[in-house]
Parts: C-alpha cells; structure tokens; sequence
C-alpha cells in the first residue's frame, strides 16, 4: 500500500488529536482521532483498489495472489512508424486489457520522451475498464528532434476515491523510434568534382566532354561533328565555333559533421549539430539522388564513418548515423583529417559542417585538404548567433567572439576554401550558393 | 552571462591582443570578458514538483495555472462544501463552550473567551466558503486550521455544550452522536475542499486536453457513492469503537454480571480514557489484520470469486 500525503496527513492528524485528547482530556478530539481513523481503514480496505499489502514491497516484484488488481491488467503498443522525420507525426496507440473479472478504475500514463509534443488525443488516461475488456488509446505526438527515442514504459496506477492510498505499477512496455533529421530539398549545390571517374553519370565535373550542359566555345577542328556548331557565334565572329559540353561523371561526395560537444552550443532546438545534421541529410539526399557515391564522417568523441556508396540504402544508413550523432568529446579536426586522407580520392569535394569553435587544428587541417587539392566547401553554423538569440551572452561579447570568428573565415576563405558564415535564419541553398561565391 | 565592463566602445578590448587563428574556447573567452561560469538558466527543464502542503491539498497553494469556469461537477461539490460548512459552524459552536478553551485560560473572562471562540468559529467559516468559492487552498487550508484549533480545549473528560437547544446533555448516547457526527463532518468538509481542488485540476486537465477521461460520469458516480457510503460507515464504525463502555461490559456481563455493573458506573470507563481504551483495543485488531496483509488476500478473493462466476 502506498499512503499517500494526504492521507499521511490525515494519519498524523488524528494520532496528533488521540494524544493531545489524552493530554488535555478532551473527548471531542479523541472522537475526531477515532473517525479519522476509521475513515482511512475503510478506505484503505474497501477503497476501490483492497489489493494493498502492508509489505512494502514495490509493485512489480509482486507475483502470484499478490497485487492481484495490478498484475492482471497488461498492455501493448503499436506505432504507426518505427522511423519518420524531424517535424513528423507518430501515432501511437496503446492496448490496455483487463483479464480480472472485476472492473477497475485505472489512471494510465504512456510515457514519451520529453522533446516529444502531444498532438491530438493524451497520453494520460482516467478510465473504468470492464471484466475481461480491453480499450485502445490513440494519440499523436509530434516530433520535433531527431535522435532515437523510446516510448514507454506505461504507468498504471490504481486509488481510491479519495486518493487516499494508491498503488502503481510500470509496465514494462518499450517501442523504439528513430527520427531522422529533416532535409531540405536542394535545386543545386554548385559542388562539382574535378575528377572523372569511370562511370559516367549525372556530375559535372568541370572538364569538356560528353555531357549535357554547355561548358565553353572553341575554334572548330577537324572531325568535330557539325551538329556542335555554334552558328550564333559563327555570325558574330565569323570563325567556326563549336560548344563544348561539361563531362559528366559519378563523384565522391564527403560530408563531415562536426558533432563534438561545443557543437551544441545554443538552445536544444537551434544550435550548430542540429543544422549540421539538417544540412548533412539534405546534401546526401541531393547527392545520392544524383548518383553520386556520398560518405559521411561524423566525429566527437569518436570518428563515426559511413563509407561512400550510393542508393536509397546509402540515404538511410546515413540518415540513421545522422540521427544517432550525439554531442560529446572533442576530437580535433587534424586527427580526422589524418585518418581520412588515405582513403579518399584526390580532389573530392569535401563538405565540413562545422561551427569551428574551440578547435585550434582547424586552419592546418583545411589546409592539408588544399594542399592535396580537394574541394573544400565549409558550412559553418554559427553558435554565436544562437547563444545571442537566446539572450545568453550580452552584445559586448557578442562582438569580441564575431571579431575573432570573421578573422577565422577571412583565414580560411584565402587558402581557398569555400566557406559560408551561416546565420540562423538563412536556407541551406542560400549558405551554399554563398559558400561557392553565386 | 554576465559582463563586467558593459560599454559600447570595444575598441579597448583589442589592445595588446594577439589575433588567433581559431576561434577561441569559451571558457578562455569568459574568463576575458569576467563572465561567470554558471548554467544558462534556460539550459536546465522546468520540473513542477509539488511542495508538501500543495500534496495534502490536493492542488497548487497558490494556483500557478488558472483553472478554467468550474464544471457542474465542481459545482455540486462546492454547494456541498456551503453546507457542511453552515452544519459544521453550528455544530463547532455547539460543542466546544468558551470554557476550557485557550482564549478563557488567557483572557480569565468567558464573555472574551465567548467572542473570541465566535470570531474564530466565523473566521473559520468565512474563510472556508471564500476559499471554495474561488477555489484557492491558501484559505480552505486556513479554514481547517481555525476549525481545528476551535475545538482544542483543556476540557473535562465529558462533553459539554456550550447551547443545549435540543437538550441532549442529559442523553450521553446522542451527546456521543453528536460528536460522532461533528467529527464525520469535519472529516466531509476535509474531503469536499480537496475534492474541488482536485476536481478543478482534472476538469480544467480535460478541458485543455491534457487528460483524456473515458466515461466520466462512472468515476465521478465513485466518488459520488463514497460521499455518501463512507461517512455512513465512518459514523457507525466509529459509534461502536466509542461505545466502548456498554459494548466492553455487555462481554464481561457474560462472565461476571457483578463485575460489569462495576464497569458500567466506572467512570474511568465512561471518561476519555475509557473511550481511548475502546479504540486502542479496536486499532490493535485493525493493525494486525494490516499486519496478516488482509487486504491483498480480500482481494485475491474477489477476483477469484468473479473468476468462478
């Protein structure tokens, strides 16, 4: 049995009137005393739930005649997806069954994780379930982070009416969901290779070729086909020219997403890893859709690889790290970029997602992908924004941190790497049509 | 985060400072500016634990959520409050006389004691209909507290009253009834307030979807029933637990009928201790049936007597 404190309440009460009656030989509180305590056994005997055990023992060690109200009612839950994505919806709905033949009024309580918002119906139920009847709860959460979640267990509880004494039970019921980061849909990334591979395939790689988009004009040479001809330019110089086309090819597209503890830097809600991932996935959604072979790195405390392959799958896998990336350590960039450069083709671009605080390698490990001739494009959401929104650091600091940040962009812009300053409210292709000076 | 030199020239913090080719920790940056280290307030959750009194209340001391209009449900329970109230002021008034009470003992003068134990019986009913009206624990639990401290009285073992329109104290059985019912009342009157507390969380829970209710009107038909059953029960438990001096001789009669005359005109028997006796002898067999864990095993019962039906 579990008192509660009201009826702690009542009980110290009347145990305070029985003696102080005693003292002052005052009958009335005696009798006071005396109804109090006949009220609260009566109500911890017949009160609705009578299957307190003055044991102590918890609920759901019980087993046997013990806890017989509680041990007969049992649940199941359906979710209507085991994976959705940022901003989704889930609907859940929960079995309770009664196997007792006597009806029991139940408060039932479904647990779901805190960053999780009750859309339609509740999660928190007051019922009267039949003998030997069931009933479905149906609710709708919506999602907002992504990350995986648990929903469970369910919290049955049983009192009286008075909520005099209760008796609770978990039971221990989990389904587990995966949210994934939401993507935005890309019309263009301006990140192109500079190196064929042998399949051709949807890229351009910034080389003449056979291909689909116009790459330049040049003077006609023999055996060019006449259909290159570009008579436009012939009228106006009155040479033979003929457009040359941008060859198309698969690349290798590397994101790596700084998921170190400082990228979480901000509210829940905004901050750089939660962009990173948002950006990550709608980049390797593009890319893959593109048939390009997309590999993804994400580092904290550990360096988390996904290897370059292509397809819906590929989409998925890489969805599922991006949704598991939790902010902690602090690996340096130098150290991922030793152990990646091995095992990546020259002049891939490479896409760093970062909010590059707190990391002194940055600037020398940027420069060893220059230097080897990659295409570095970096997308930097910037945490000062976020904690300045969040009215956590005040305008004076603010200002000193930007300073020291735009310097740090300026470095990086002049070894030639692409770089975006991301602000909070700016769309991925906007930071990216930045990034690559359009 | 606060900054020690707030100003808006910043040009002063560029003096002597070496430009860093990362950007800097946070910490190293905090320490420059003189900021302190503490947790963004907006970092921790929000967690509504409720404090002792809110618990025994059964709602908020100090509502932090405004409870939406009160359902008919909550109207019926606070009409029901209004009444106990007008019987528990007569009766307060009734069987506690000035005599005995703190104010007399204080004061000397029974006319001081009178207004005084009026003023507080008043102030006890005032307080209890305004904090039911507006549904605001603050003055139920002041109004619980006033009507207790009404009836602590360094009193003679016998009851007495202080208006004897009925001409009860003569009769003691119905003396005892009456105390009987002014303690089930005051008990009701305990409920009632929590119960619109209570009832006005679940309504406005309900109302803001918060929880979902399946067939309200069977929970709150429970709770209806038990208003009227427990009070009952309470009321005939505990008349047979104080009528410990006719119940305990009636026994011993079997044995010794002399021996129970004797304590039938024991006044020992007849005075507070007798009735402490009464319930001391009548609480022991209570706690060992909790103590043999009867309740699990009455219920085992029923749920195996419906299994066989």
């Amino acid at each position: 049995m579990m008192w509660s404190r009201k009826s702690a309440m009542l009980g110290s009460l009347a145990i305070a009137m029985y003696l102080l009656g005693l003292t002052l030989r005052n009958s009335q509180l005696v009798t006071i005393a005396v109804v109090i305590f006949v009220f609260l056994t009566w109500a911890a005997l017949f009160g609705g739930h009578a299957d307190v055990a003055a044991t102590g023992r918890r609920a759901d060690e019980w087993s046997g005649e013990e806890g017989a109200a509680l041990n007969s009612v049992s649940a199941m839950r359906k979710l209507s997806s085991a994976r959705i994505f940022e901003d989704g919806e889930l609907n859940i709905t929960l079995r309770m069954q009664n196997h007792s033949s006597l009806a029991k009024i139940l408060e039932v309580r479904d647990r779901v994780p805190e960053v999780m918002r009750i859309k339609d119906g509740a999660n928190y139920i007051l019922m009267e379930l039949g003998p030997r009847r069931e009933t479905f709860i149906e609710y709708t959460v919506e999602c907002p982070l992504r990350g995986f979640y648990s929903v469970g267990p369910v919290a049955v509880r049983i009192q009286d009416p008075f909520g005099l004494f209760h008796k609770e039970k978990e039971l221990h019921v989990y389904n587990d969901f995966l949210v994934f980061p939401k993507m935005e849909d890309l019309k263009e990334t301006f990140v192109k290779s500079r190196v064929p591979k042998i399949f051709t395939g949807a890229v351009n790689i910034r080389q003449p070729g056979p291909g689909s988009e116009f790459y330049s004009l040049r003077e006609y040479f023999e055996g060019d086909s006449f259909r290159a001809i570009n008579w436009s330019a012939y009228a106006r110089s009155g040479k033979l020219m003929v457009n040359e086309r941008e060859r198309d090819a698969v690349s290798d597209i590397i994101i790596i997403v700084d998921s170190r503890s400082v990228a979480e830097t901000g509210p829940v809600s905004r901050n750089a890893l939660v962009y990173s991932t948002r950006a990550a996935a709608s980049l390797a959604k593009y890319f893959l859709g593109r048939r390009d072979s997309v590999g993804v790195i994400v580092y904290g405390d550990e360096v988390v690889s996904v290897d370059r392959d292509t397809g819906k799958k590929q989409l998925y896998v890489i969805l599922t790290k991006l949704a598991g990336a939790v902010a902690r350590g602090n690996i340096p960039l130098q150290v991922v970029v030793n152990r990646i450069l091995p095992h990546i083709n020259k002049g891939s671009p490479i896409i760093f997602l970062s909010n590059l605080e707190d990391d002194p390698t940055i600037v020398n490990a940027l420069r060893d992908f220059r230097a080897r001739n990659f295409d570095v494009t970096v997308l930097t959401p910037s945490s000062l924004e976020f904690e300045f929104d969040a009215r956590r650091i005040d305008r004076t600091g603010y200002e000193v941190m930007k300073t020291e940040r735009d310097v740090l962009i300026s470095e990086l812009r002049g070894l030639g790497v692409n770089i975006m300053d991301w602000e909070p409210d700016m769309l991925l292709s906007t930071a990216l049509a930045g990034a690559r000076g359009f | 985060m606060t900054v020690s030199r707030p100003s808006n020239d910043t040009a002063h913090l560029y003096d002597g400072k070496t430009v860093r080719s990362a950007a800097p920790s946070r910490k190293k940056i905090a320490g420059q500016i003189g900021s302190g280290t503490d947790i963004p307030k907006d970092a921790i959750p929000d967690v509504e634990i409720p404090s002792f009194i809110e618990s025994l209340l059964g709602g908020p001391l100090v509502p932090k959520t405004k409870f939406l209009p009160p359902a008919k449900m909550v109207q019926n329970l606070q009409l029901g409050v209004y009444g106990i109230l007008v019987a528990l002021a007569l009766l307060t008034y009734m069987i506690s006389p000035a005599e005995g009470t703190i104010w007399y003992m204080i004061t000397g003068s029974l006319g001081v004691a009178t207004i005084l134990q009026l003023i507080l019986i008043a102030g006890a009913t005032g307080t209890g209909f305004w904090g039911t009206f507006q549904r605001d624990g603050r003055f139920t639990l002041a109004s619980n507290l006033m009507f207790i401290l009404a009836i602590l009285r360094f009193a003679s073992s016998k009851v007495t009253l202080s208006n004897d329109l009925l001409g009860l104290q003569d009769k003691p059985f119905l003396l005892s009834a009456l105390v009987v019912i002014y303690a089930v009342l005051l008990i009701m009157y305990f409920e009632l307030t929590n119960g619109v507390l209570r009832y006005s969380m679940l309504d406005t829970s309900i109302r803001t979807n918060e929880v979902y209710v399946m067939n309200p009107q069977k929970i709150v038909g429970k709770y209806h029933r038990s208003l009227l059953i427990n009070p009952i029960i309470a009321t005939l438990l505990a008349t047979v637990v104080l009528s410990a001096n006719t119940i305990l001789p009636f026994f011993v009669g079997i044995l010794s009928k002399d021996t129970a005359l004797r304590m039938e005109e024991s006044v020992e028997l007849i005075s507070v201790y007798g009735v402490a006796l009464g319930t001391f002898f009548v609480f022991c067999v209570v706690g060992g049936l909790f103590a043999l864990n009867l309740p699990t095993h009455l219920q085992s019962f029923r749920e195996k007597r419906a299994d066989g039906n």
